[in-house]
This record gives C-alpha cells, structure tokens and sequence, in this order.
C-alpha cells in the first residue's frame, strides 16, 4: 500500500488552457512547492510546452514581489 | 506597434492622493514617449511575498499601452527604475491586443480542483499510516 500508481496529467491540457498570465498567482502556487520552489515536470506532469510557460510566468511573478523566491514557511 | 503591459507597485504607506500623483506622472511620461494608453487602473493593495525597499504591502498598479518610439520608452523604463513614485516595475511584451478592463477582480474564487485521485477509505489496520499519506508531501521532497 506504500506506493499507488497514479496517472500523470497535463493540468492545462485537461483544463483547455492556452496561456499562463504572471498575475494568476493562485494557478501558478500549484506548481511551485512550500519553499516556493519550482517543481519539475516528472512531478507535475505538465507537458513540456506548458511548463515553460508556467516557469517564465513564475519568474515574473517573482519579480514584481506576487511570489517568493523562497518560502521559510514562517507564514 | 506592439503592445506593452507595464505594473508598478507604489507604496502603500502613502495616502491616496499620493498614489493618483504618481499614476497621473506615470501616465503622462507614458504618453510623452508618443505611446497609447489603453488601460491605467490600480489592482489593489496587496501582500508582497517578501519585503521591497522596507514595505511589506503594496499597491499595485496596472498599464497598457501601445508603444511608440524605441528610444524614448527605453528611456522612459530607465526613469521609472529612478524615480520614487514607484518602488518596483516591470514591462512586460504583450502577444496579441490587450482588452479594455474596467477592473481586476482580487481573487477569482474557483472551485478547488482537488489533486486526490485515491479514495480515502477508513482503513481500520492502519488509521495512522493512513494519514501521513499525502499526495502533497510527495511533491515537497
């Protein structure tokens, strides 16, 4: 029972998105983890075109102060 | 022509009428650089995720225009780096035409797609182990 075999999907797929908007910090919280760190495509199973999207979109949002570069987890 | 978006953050501890001078300095050097402005509304104040120059909170303020000279909008980006008004700033190139937005919602409040594909059975065996399962902390590590 340790280990569950789970189908991998492109999230974006299944949800018929096209395009990632820096802005969308609730979207993108779903691809980093609780160190605000970005998580790769192995884990997330997002299709390589979409996850470089995700990842400039995070960067961005980075920038402008809407995300972390990194989450102590003090919050 | 492309298109451009441009947000700023101003801080919050400034009163209001300070944060309409800066959007109205702002959308004048914008329109000095032969630029159309689209839309110039503010997004709210907000949270920074980590703290820029001593603020923690932050107003933020949202532009699209249509650019005009080269020369001048580089000019205008590297004014904008100096100024106070605005604490941080970032332009970003827009793929297509931006939409006329009278305002930006905070948070779209959409259903939680929840990731738990597994059923949650009651295992009576084991009800501890049962609990340290979490598809999020196999993500964390």
């Amino acid at each position: 029972m340790a280990f569950q075999t789970r189908r991998k999907y492109c999230f974006f797929k299944e949800n018929n998105i096209t395009a990632v908007d820096y802005k969308d910090v609730k979207l993108l919280k779903r691809f980093t983890n609780d160190n605000g760190k970005i998580m790769p495509r192995r884990v997330t199973g997002t299709s390589a075109k979409m996850h470089r999207k995700v990842v400039s979109a995070i960067k961005r949002a980075r920038t402008i102060g809407l995300m972390p570069f990194v989450d102590s987890g003090s919050e | 022509m492309r298109y451009y978006e441009l947000i700023y953050i101003v801080s919050s501890n400034v009163e209001r009428k300070k944060n309409d001078q800066a959007m109205k300095e702002i959308g004048k050097k914008i329109q000095e650089t032969g630029s159309k402005i689209i839309n110039h509304i503010v997004w709210g104040k907000k949270k920074l995720a980590y703290p820029i120059k001593g603020n923690t909170y932050g107003t933020y303020i949202l532009a699209h225009y249509q650019g005009g000279d080269n020369d001048k909008l580089r000019e205008f980006d590297s004014w904008l780096k100096l100024s106070d008004s605005a604490i941080r700033h970032m332009i970003v190139k827009l793929d297509e035409k931006p939409d006329i937005v009278e305002s930006l919602e905070e948070d779209k409040s959409e259903n939680d797609t929840a990731e738990k594909g597994e059923d949650k059975s009651p295992d009576e065996k084991n009800p501890k182990k049962e609990e340290n399962k979490d598809e999020e902390n196999k993500g964390a590590k």
